[in-house]
């Protein structure tokens, strides 16, 4: 045990120290005068971050020394100003985003002490967003349950998915596989274009159409149904579908499919147990792209949804809708202040982390798959 | 067939046809950037005109010393609830167009018609010169050109408070009192803003029109009071009413100046505990929804009623009041319990001229309000309630240590 930690640290020491020479041999390398400018430029571009942090109005005066110095560095010595510009670039956009994190979660505190909740004598912060269903930001007791809108979330991706899943699919699998070149020509790129239609388009035909043609046909109170929205923000979704794991699909080596022809097998065979699973890393990262714009869709629900925390009953009734992380900030973030202000950033938390885990699986499963099939897709 | 679809592929590359998509849809988002940079543009003078009003104290400082020279002429802003928005917007959209006195319609007289509360003016400057002028602007005797511009924003009550006492924009418009809308004692209100009331607003109850057609045409109070607190569900559960069909609440969005006096004036508290099917923010939502679902009840302002949104009457401790402005009582009475102010907050400024809470330019946009031109115009005509006469030579009164 002492000595892998020992061999770990001189590995770490040796890995150090070699980036120290590097370093050291950039250095000598350079001429001092790039170094300077190098210097400069870093400088005044971190002073005029710190500058804006604290709205200070002499902002301007780094940023300016940083504008003139990438000016004569870009001219004087082009490599090396290159170099730290898009080395800054990056530092700052990883800088911008962290900062971004940092300030939801900053601003979420107050709420999630509020919501504490005592388990065994031990008293849980924000545990009573997710154990209480209540959500009143008025009437006492003020509450600002998330579980409601966690289970509008689902309920809508739920819907959505199967909605986009099996269309997309079969979508995909008919226009890489089996449509003639012609109408592939055509559709795919006509798939690609619904893409691009704005939300509220859907919201609007939503709210005014199916909203209560729904609550006609099935007799309801009123307008506003997870089924319908679920419904729409799976046909907003369709497109992105189709458009990734046609992709993936085409990508398939014809090496491997000519293989499986030649061997006797029919077309429906090959794309079953050939061209799908090897498409498989590609395909469902084509249906959780979808479900990640299910649940990032705020619009369509905003407009379509009655706005009113609170679980349907029973839980898997689809014919009410009520809210969704995302439309609980559109619709309040006007008129919110205090802890409901804290409670929205709470669901943007939610939305964040939830986001954040899908990424990190469709990484996994393509990882995996790469794996098992040697990185040829 | 693969590789058919390979050299097809070739000839019209996917990718080609998608930089081709992408070009189209970078030229549709440039004319979406281009009126969305008019935005930015507008919060950008948003910007300035915050720095012109500091600007302007100066250059007010200058105008003690000198005692002569315009007055601080930058942009006057406001911004605030979509329920003052139209008499806002109204207000500044006559004043910015600075109408000349033969222009019958929107200000003077001619032989086709003049305007509304015109005998008490009768004047031959422009419309904006000549509020203006009361409060020592130089007339520019030029339409369009009105001694300083005017632009009103629409966001929220709550929000159009906040902006106001941030120093965002000149003048906050609320539906709401600012102690409700931002949980303040009421004196820190007389510490920090001015409260200029221009009209009221009832929030009649309204009905879909299959319930008025059922027959509903009044409700009391407390029954009201059952519907929006979810102690009944169906219409023929209240007294009097035979309709059987789900009642469909329709509230307004938690926490605004809507929801907020609706609870004090009809719950009984500001905190008062609502069971509501949906909550809508904006009044054209609430009107939309009642007009295409049945069984709807819904309270908005009464500028959003139509032949499919019915207002009821309502029967508070045996007074009954009527939609009908010929009834002897009126949901456009004072005395209406679900009858509010409407405010545009001014911020008091430690430069305003004798600390009144009002610079020149608000007292002279406001005074335009305050007379029955305004009152007819800007108010009445948006379906709101203009202010009895007292209140109005109340409020004209405090604007009078201002006027040049």
């Amino acid at each position: 045990m002492p000595t892998v930690t020992d061999g770990e640290r001189t590995g770490l020491q040796t890995r150090a120290r070699r980036q120290a020479e590097r370093f050291r041999d950039f250095v000598d390398d350079t001429s001092p005068e790039a170094l300077v400018t190098m210097t400069v430029i870093a400088v005044s571009l971190l002073a005029a971050f710190v500058g804006f942090l604290l709205v200070s109005s002499l902002t301007v005066v780094p940023f300016a020394v940083f504008l003139l110095a990438s000016g004569y560095g870009w001219f004087r010595h082009q490599e090396e100003t290159a170099l730290i510009l898009t080395l800054t670039t990056t530092v700052s956009t990883l800088l911008i985003l962290g900062l971004i994190i940092v300030f939801i979660f900053r601003e979420s505190i107050p709420v999630v002490q509020y919501e504490s909740a005592t388990v065994f004598g031990v008293s849980v912060p924000g545990l009573r967003m997710f154990v209480e269903t209540r959500w009143d930001a008025v009437a006492s007791p003020v509450r600002y349950s998330m579980a409601p809108m966690i289970h509008g979330t689902v309920m809508v991706t739920v819907i959505a998915t199967a909605v986009a899943a099996p269309l997309g699919v079969s979508a995909a699998l008919f226009l890489s596989e089996i449509a003639p070149d012609v109408v592939r020509e055509v559709v795919k790129p006509g798939v690609e274009i619904l893409a691009g239609i704005p939300s509220i388009v859907y919201g609007f035909i939503g709210f005014t159409v199916l909203g209560p043609w729904a609550s006609d046909q099935f007799d309801l109170s009123g307008q506003g149904t997870y089924l319908f929205v679920g419904v729409v923000v799976g046909l907003m979704a369709l497109p992105t579908v189709v458009s990734v794991a046609e992709d993936a699909l085409s990508s398939v080596p014809e090496s491997m499919k000519s293989g499986s022809l030649a061997v006797g097998t029919t077309d429906w065979q090959t794309m079953t147990s050939i061209t799908l699973p090897a498409a498989f890393s590609g395909v469902s990262a084509a249906v959780l792209l979808g479900v990640g714009r299910a649940i990032g869709e705020t619009m369509a629900a905003t407009v379509m949804l009655r706005g009113v925390p609170r679980l349907t009953e029973p839980l898997m009734n689809v014919f009410y809708g009520q809210e969704t992380l995302t439309s609980l900030i559109a619709r309040n973030y006007g008129e919110a202040d205090g802890l409901q202000l804290d409670a929205l950033f709470v669901a943007g938390v939610i939305l964040f982390v939830t986001v954040l885990g899908i990424s990190i699986g469709a990484q996994y499963i393509e990882w995996r798959m790469r794996r098992k099939l040697g990185g040829e897709v | 067939m693969t590789q058919d679809s390979a050299r097809l592929s070739d000839r019209v590359s996917r990718r080609k046809f998608l930089s081709t998509t992408a070009v189209l849809g970078a030229a549709g988002l440039a004319g979406c950037g281009g009126s969305s940079d008019g935005g930015s543009d507008g919060s950008a003078s948003d910007g300035s005109s915050g720095d012109g009003s500091s600007d302007g104290s100066q250059a007010a400082e200058g105008d003690t010393e000198t005692a002569t020279g315009g007055s601080d002429t930058s942009l006057l802003t406001a911004e605030g609830s979509s329920t003052v928005y139209p008499i806002s917007n109204k207000g500044s959209s006559y004043w910015n167009s600075n109408a000349p006195p033969s222009d019958g319609e929107y200000w003077g007289s001619n032989e086709e018609g003049s305007v509304p509360g015109w005998d008490e003016i009768e004047t031959d400057m422009l419309l904006a010169d000549y509020f203006a002028s009361q409060f020592g602007f130089e007339p520019t005797e030029q339409r369009s050109q009105a001694p300083f511009q005017t632009t009103v924003g629409l966001s929220h009550s709550g929000t159009g408070c906040q902006a106001v006492v941030d120093g965002l924009v000149d003048i906050g418009n609320s539906s709401g009192p600012i102690t409700a809308e931002l949980g303040w004692s009421e004196e820190k209100r007389d510490n920090t803003v001015v409260d200029n009331v221009v009209g009221r607003d009832g929030q009649p109850v309204v009905v879909s029109k299959d319930v008025s057609d059922a027959g509903v045409s009044q409700l009391n109070g407390d029954q009201i009071r059952q519907i929006f607190q979810g102690e009944v569900d169906n219409w023929n559960e209240l007294d009097g009413v035979d309709y059987d069909k789900e009642i469909y609440v329709i509230g307004r969005a938690e926490g605004s100046g809507t929801d907020t006096s609706f609870r004090l004036n009809m719950l009984g508290d500001a905190d008062a505990s609502m069971e509501v099917d949906t909550r809508q923010g904006q009044n054209q939502q609430v009107a939309q929804l009642v007009s295409q679902n049945e069984g709807a009840i819904a309270y908005m302002a009464l500028a959003f009623t139509s032949d499919q949104v019915l207002p009821i009457a309502i029967d508070f401790e045996g007074t009954l009041y009527e939609p009908d402005p010929d009834a002897e009582h009126t949901i456009f009475d004072s005395d209406y319990p679900l009858n509010r102010d409407l405010h545009m907050y001014t911020l008091i400024e430690e430069d305003n001229p004798d600390g009144g809470g009002r610079d020149r330019r608000e007292a002279a946009f406001m005074n335009m309000f305050l007379t029955q031109f305004g009152q007819t115009v800007f108010v009445e005509q948006n379906n709101y309630i203009p202010l009895p006469t007292s209140d109005l030579e109340e409020f004209r009164s405090r604007l009078e240590p201002l006027k040049e």
